[in-house]
């Protein structure tokens, strides 16, 4: 566990440069309220089917500039610094664990400001709460990693944009699917089969980043 | 010669898979009637128009019957025929047919030398109105033929002539997966090995596999503009195959992003291996659990056995081997040719 044992060290490096950097976390923050704005002018009366539609697309496109600057915003000289001093799974895991966290509060921050403008419909809390969870670890990795190839790239934008939505497409659904039924929009008894989908797609994509990063990394 | 067998293979059962996917007529059989409800204790007329049938050359052997279940049929008094492909039959309906006052379904089954038996599902609702009557004697079916055309596709309401897009429809996809599946495995020789040859075998293998899934969803189309009402239905399982193509889509907008080969190469294979184990997920399980009109959706098999009838086995077994081999034709063909541009750009500069 020696690879690993520089995550916690690099995640406070995550946390020092967000805050040094004040202007990314509060342009994010400004992103979720104003789209939630934008969404509440443009739709006014929001029923719960649309809620949950809506709610879903503000954290994913939220989320993917959040996470886009993961590789992008320190040079790669100072990243190649990174890697001489941690093994490469251990840059990597301490990201999508800061990400997690970044995403959590920025889910939670959207929900308080969405359940402001237009009504909290959610009535099983503890399946929500599970269900955004489980949808934060996945985008987390996905677009952590995503955007670790997009970085290597000229047009990383363009690229994160067109590999990332296409990949996360049964993640969106499953999690649409889940906050439905903790909506109690639809009557499904077997949802734990859709947590089962979540987490093992998630499993999935993490074996897959501890196997391809370290081919990833280097240039 | 010896060493390409299969790809001959591959051409001859595609070329057979097209030839007798196409030509091998329908089986002969009552396609709808006009009357669709009744009374009982009613006088009942029915027009019966026959797909491939031959009323007029089996004229005074035809039989018909209203099938309840297995428990009670009615004999039609009369049969008349107006064409090849018009009956008309007539049923006098007893004053009782079912145990409770209410409507019950009865299927038809027609029945001549020439063109065998068929069934036509609740062709039939009879309205079960109160009466004291019991139920008559039931009119058995028996003796029905097998008819005189052995080699037919079966013919199935809604699916009609559509059944023959099983023969392409189905096998793109199945060659498709199996396109992307060598396309990975390249990526992953690619990665322990840093050979560029695998990298280019990877991505013509991803076009094939492209060419291939763009053309099932063409056939899908054409499909559920048949049986669905319109080309694109957003059905779970379109939007699925959809998003399967913008993935590896994405996979040459990468490529094509590097101009450096080894980097192209190396970022390229960690993504389609990332993509692969999108598509399993996207393919296999999210269609499985909501609501779809295609087959394979909700927790229906994808395809039973009972579907498919020894005829078409015939056709599809073969047309699923041939499109996979000709796909890997394919791609070796396009891996050979990006070889040559290679080597005429070298020449150049």
């Amino acid at each position: 566990m020696t690879a690993l044992g520089s995550v916690p060290a690099l995640i406070k490096k995550e946390f020092l440069l967000e805050w040094r950097q004040k202007y990314a976390l509060g342009g994010i923050m400004l992103y979720v309220f104003s789209t939630i704005f934008v969404v509440y002018l443009s739709f006014v009366e929001i029923g719960p089917r649309a809620w949950n539609a809506l709610f879903w697309i503000i954290i994913l496109f939220a989320s993917v500039n959040a996470i886009t600057k993961s590789f992008i915003q320190e040079n790669s000289t100072r990243q190649i610094y990174y890697y001489s001093l941690a093994s490469p799974l251990a840059v990597i895991f301490s990201k999508i664990i800061y990400n997690q966290f970044l995403l959590l509060i920025l889910s939670g921050i959207a929900f308080a400001f969405f359940a402001l403008v237009a009504g909290n419909p959610v009535k099983d809390t503890g399946l929500f709460l599970l269900t955004t969870f489980l949808g934060s670890t996945g985008f987390s990795i996905t677009f952590t990693f995503i955007s670790a190839i997009a970085a290597k790239a000229n047009n990383s934008a363009t690229l994160m944009a067109i590999m990332s939505f296409p990949v996360i497409f049964p993640i969106l659904m499953t999690l649409i699917k889940l906050t439905a039924g903790s909506l109690f929009l639809i009557q499904d008894s077997e949802y734990w089969r859709d947590i089962v989908i979540l987490l093992s797609i998630d499993i999935i994509l993490i074996t897959l980043v501890y196997l391809l990063f370290p081919y990833l990394w280097r240039d | 010669m010896l060493k390409h067998w299969w790809k001959i293979l591959g051409a001859v059962l595609m070329i057979y898979a097209i030839a007798a996917g196409m030509l091998v007529p329908l089986s002969p059989a009552s396609h709808y009637v006009d009357n669709q409800r009744a009374e009982t204790g009613q006088q009942l007329e029915l027009t019966v128009t026959g797909y491939n049938t031959h009323y007029f050359s089996e004229e005074g052997a035809i039989r018909a019957w209203l099938r309840r279940d297995s428990a009670f049929s009615l004999c039609a008094d009369n049969v008349s025929v107006l064409s090849e492909r018009l009956l008309k039959l007539s049923f006098t309906i007893p004053a009782r047919v079912y145990d409770k006052d209410e409507a019950v379904r009865f299927s038809l089954v027609v029945d001549n030398k020439k063109d065998g038996y068929s069934v036509l599902p609740e062709a039939v609702v009879v309205t079960q109105m109160p009466s004291r009557a019991l139920i008559p004697p039931t009119c058995d079916i028996q003796d029905l033929n097998d008819g005189e055309y052995a080699f037919t596709f079966p013919f199935r309401n809604i699916l009609e002539e559509t059944i023959r897009n099983l023969y392409y429809h189905v096998p793109l996809w199945f060659a498709m997966i199996l396109l992307f599946l060598i396309s990975m495995i390249h990526s992953i020789r690619y990665l322990s090995s840093s050979e560029l040859s695998h990298s280019i075998k990877a991505a013509e293998y991803v076009r094939v596999g492209v060419v291939y899934g763009l053309l099932g969803l063409l056939t899908g189309a054409i499909w559920a503009k048949h049986t669905w009402g319109s080309y694109w239905n957003w059905d779970l399982r379109q939007i699925t195959a959809a998003i399967a193509m913008l993935i590896y889509l994405a996979y040459f907008v990468l490529r094509d992003s590097f101009d450096d080969e080894e980097r192209k190469a190396r970022l390229g294979a960690v993504f389609n291996i990332f993509a692969f184990a999108a598509l399993i997920p996207l393919m296999f399980v999210i269609p499985r659990l909501s609501d779809s009109l295609h087959p394979g959706a909700g927790g229906n098999p994808a395809f039973g056995t009972n579907d498919l009838d020894n005829t078409m086995r015939m056709v599809f077994y073969p047309a699923i081997i041939g499109f996979m081999l000709v796909g890997v034709w394919m791609s070796q063909l396009l891996y050979r040719m990006a070889l040559i541009k290679e080597k005429i750009i070298d020449r150049m500069d």
